[in-house]
């Protein structure tokens, strides 16, 4: 029994190649369920974002790693391997734990794949038993640890949420605020949208071409207006946006000092993501005026960025040790079946044992019948009790994959045994 | 006893301000809930040291220097416990919870040594006046530790410089606020002391200059900022700079009135 991963992600494969091996929350089970008959697989979780495709799996005697490569193949339409990755044991839990982690992500940290890692395995549940459900309930608590433990997540990892990032230190909540975004292009959109789902009140939306504005405004439900109009609201609003392609600064120290004196104390935020600048530097100089440009947003992110790096160790740590916990619960679990099948061939050897020598003894009364069998009993536990103790032991701290075999070996213990067969997936359900 | 439940607070004080300041050394998030502990542990113990020793002089602990500045830290440390309870937010500890170990600190090395309290309703005329003042001049310490905190803040985002300060104290806006509460709240607890303290002087006749001229000059400090935030609109940086600097003034005139003043010794 092994626990491995294959799958493709950002690490080594294009979007164009990822876009074909993704899968909707519909196609998990029935994927899964197939590479079951086809591949000999026990337990699976089909995990599909925009960033990745991995098919954790629990294998029994059989390779699955064929079966997926396959399986990824036919979507792609050329040979999956080649952009992928196998991993097992150890390194396929530390995988999941990285991955859940946001540590193996684009974006270092993100916080997104949390809740994806998490609707995978609900959506696959079907599929998943004792081993799988334990290893992503792991890998979710082992993700959040890392979350509260580190600074691994801390602060924004790129420009747009650098500005709100900026304004949010400013205002708390953005909710209910006023905001105006000068220019109408795809900057000024993406920056309309994000400080909309922020919740600001009431957003205005400046271009030199009205139409532009009109049509933008219309999409936000926003206030469109022209240049020449939007410097008598700018006293209004909190947070100023500017992202127009004007050849130089539209937001001059004249304009903000008139619109700052109708404001009385009210901190204003300027958030110039435009190239070249639209806001004069002055600007910046003017009480309750915060003003950011590009690089300002950049030496955030960038910041962030080392910060979230320089945690990396601590995270390292945390998910070496919770990888050894899992792997000392999962080597001990292949000791069950080892000696539940152990146990019970002794017990029938003892049973064949003491039937042939009762045969012997008929003239025994039926009080000394029982001593016989409760001697045999009695001999067979005390026998048996140190093995089985080591046994549980070594399973327990890591050694336990080696010493059953070592046992198969010994007792002649063949693979067919109870726990291994087709209702051992139904018992590791009911271990969870 | 009494003494020891003292230093145990000003640990508690001085432990919560230090967590409260692990960000700026590991860049993760204050433990909320580890500041907020270690703050009530402080509270709950100087409010056993001071249920203590009101029990050994069998009177209210606030006259006197020493018991007067062991309840100014405690009322300190209370108000700031309540704030960090409410906003879910510990970076005010960072400076409020060494003002009030401050005070404590100071009570115990000039020793708990009681005034006298005159008995029946004087008494309680007296303590509801002291009572009142000191949790007007906490709330003032509240609001000028947060227009404080506000004013660094402010600096750093100014100057465009995105560290431990930036990324931990609470947005603006928050300072802000907490500062306009707490001006509102001291203003009503420093009116009350002092119409309480004036109305007292009338009815017994008994007048204490300096201490009279010192509750003024706080009363007037946190009405200028009360009716300014109020009336006159004011918020933000201006709201920040009057709210420290008069508070900081206002602790400079105590330590001017009980070092200088001709009746020292009878002043807090």
């Amino acid at each position: 029994m092994a626990i491995v991963v294959a799958g493709i992600s950002h690490q080594g494969a294009a979007l164009a190649v990822r876009e074909k091996v993704a899968y909707r929350p519909a196609e998990l089970v029935p994927t899964l369920s197939a590479l079951r008959t086809e591949s000999g697989l026990r337990e699976g979780v089909l995990l599909s974002t925009c960033n990745r495709t991995e098919l954790y799996a629990v294998e029994g005697d059989t390779d699955v790693a064929p079966g997926i490569w396959q399986t990824l193949s036919s979507r792609l339409g050329e040979e999956a391997s080649a952009y992928g990755y196998v991993r097992r044991d150890r390194d396929a839990i530390s995988h999941l734990f990285h991955v859940a982690s946001g540590l193996d992500s684009m974006v270092l940290g993100e916080a997104q794949i949390h809740g994806q890692v998490r609707d995978a395995w609900a959506a696959c549940r079907s599929e998943s038993g004792a081993v799988l459900n334990r290893l992503f309930q792991t890998s979710l608590l082992v993700a959040g640890r890392v979350r509260s433990e580190t600074a691994i997540g801390r602060g924004a990892a790129s420009v747009s949420s650098a500005a709100l990032q900026l304004a949010r230190q400013i205002f708390g909540s953005l909710a209910g605020r006023r905001a105006m975004v000068l220019g109408a292009g795809e900057m000024a959109e993406l920056a309309l949208e994000c400080l909309v789902n922020e919740g600001v009140r009431a957003a205005i939306v400046a271009n030199r071409t009205y139409e532009r504005a009109q049509a933008l405004a219309a999409r936000h439900g926003a206030l469109a207006m022209h240049y020449d109009e939007c410097w008598a609201s700018l006293h209004e609003v909190d947070v100023l946006l500017c992202s127009t392609s004007a050849p130089r600064p539209v937001v001059t120290l004249e304009r903000l000092q008139t619109a700052v004196s109708g404001r009385r104390d009210r901190p204003l935020c300027i958030l110039d993501i435009a190239m070249p600048r639209d806001v004069d530097p002055a600007v910046g100089a003017l009480d309750n005026v915060f003003l950011y440009d590009l690089d300002d947003l950049r030496a955030v992110v960038t910041t962030n960025v080392e910060r979230r790096r320089s945690e990396l160790p601590t995270a390292e740590d945390l998910i070496a040790r919770e990888v050894e916990r899992y792997w000392e619960w999962f080597t001990g679990l292949s000791a069950v079946p080892v000696l539940t099948h152990f146990r019970g061939e002794m017990e029938h050897l003892r049973e064949r044992e003491v039937a042939t020598a009762l045969r012997h003894l008929d003239h025994l009364t039926p009080a000394d019948r029982a001593v016989v069998e409760q001697l045999s009993h009695s001999l067979m536990n005390k026998f048996l009790h140190g093995p089985t103790v080591r046994l549980r032991a070594a399973a327990a701290n890591g050694r336990g994959l080696g010493i059953v075999d070592a046992v198969r070996y010994l007792f002649g213990l063949d693979d067919s045994s109870p726990a291994e067969s087709s209702s051992d997936r139904d018992h590791h359900h009911d271990l969870t | 006893m009494i003494a020891i439940a003292h230093f145990v607070a000003i640990s508690f004080y001085i432990g919560a301000a230090a967590v409260a300041a692990t960000p700026f050394a590991r860049p993760v998030g204050a433990p909320v809930r580890g500041v907020i502990t270690l703050l009530a542990a402080g509270v709950v113990t100087h409010a056993i040291a001071l249920v203590l020793f009101a029990r050994s002089i069998s009177a209210v602990p606030m006259t006197g220097l020493g018991p007067a500045l062991s309840f100014a830290g405690f009322v300190l440390a209370a108000t700031l416990l309540l704030v960090e309870l409410l906003a879910q937010e510990v970076s005010l500890t960072l400076v409020a919870a060494p003002l009030a170990a401050l005070p404590t600190t100071f009570a115990n090395i000039i020793g708990l040594i009681p005034g006298r309290e005159p008995p029946g309703v004087r008494g309680a005329w007296l303590f509801a006046h002291i009572a009142l003042s000191f949790v007007g001049i906490a709330a003032f310490a509240t609001a000028a530790a947060a227009g404080t905190m506000y004013l660094i803040e402010r600096r750093e985002l100014k100057s465009r410089r995105f560290g431990a300060i930036f990324r931990f104290f609470p947005p603006l806006a928050t300072l802000d606020r907490v500062n306009h509460v707490a001006a509102i709240a001291g203003w009503l607890g420093l009116t009350l002391g002092v119409v309480l303290a004036g109305a007292y002087s009338i009815a017994y006749r008994e007048m204490n200059l300096p201490q009279l001229m010192w509750g003024t000059g706080a009363w007037v400090a946190v009405s200028g900022i009360a009716v300014g935030r109020v009336l006159g609109g004011w918020q933000a940086r201006r709201a920040a700079v009057y709210s420290s600097i008069t508070f900081a003034a206002v602790l400079l005139l105590y330590v001017a009135i009980r070092v200088a003043g001709p009746a020292a010794g009878k002043f807090l």
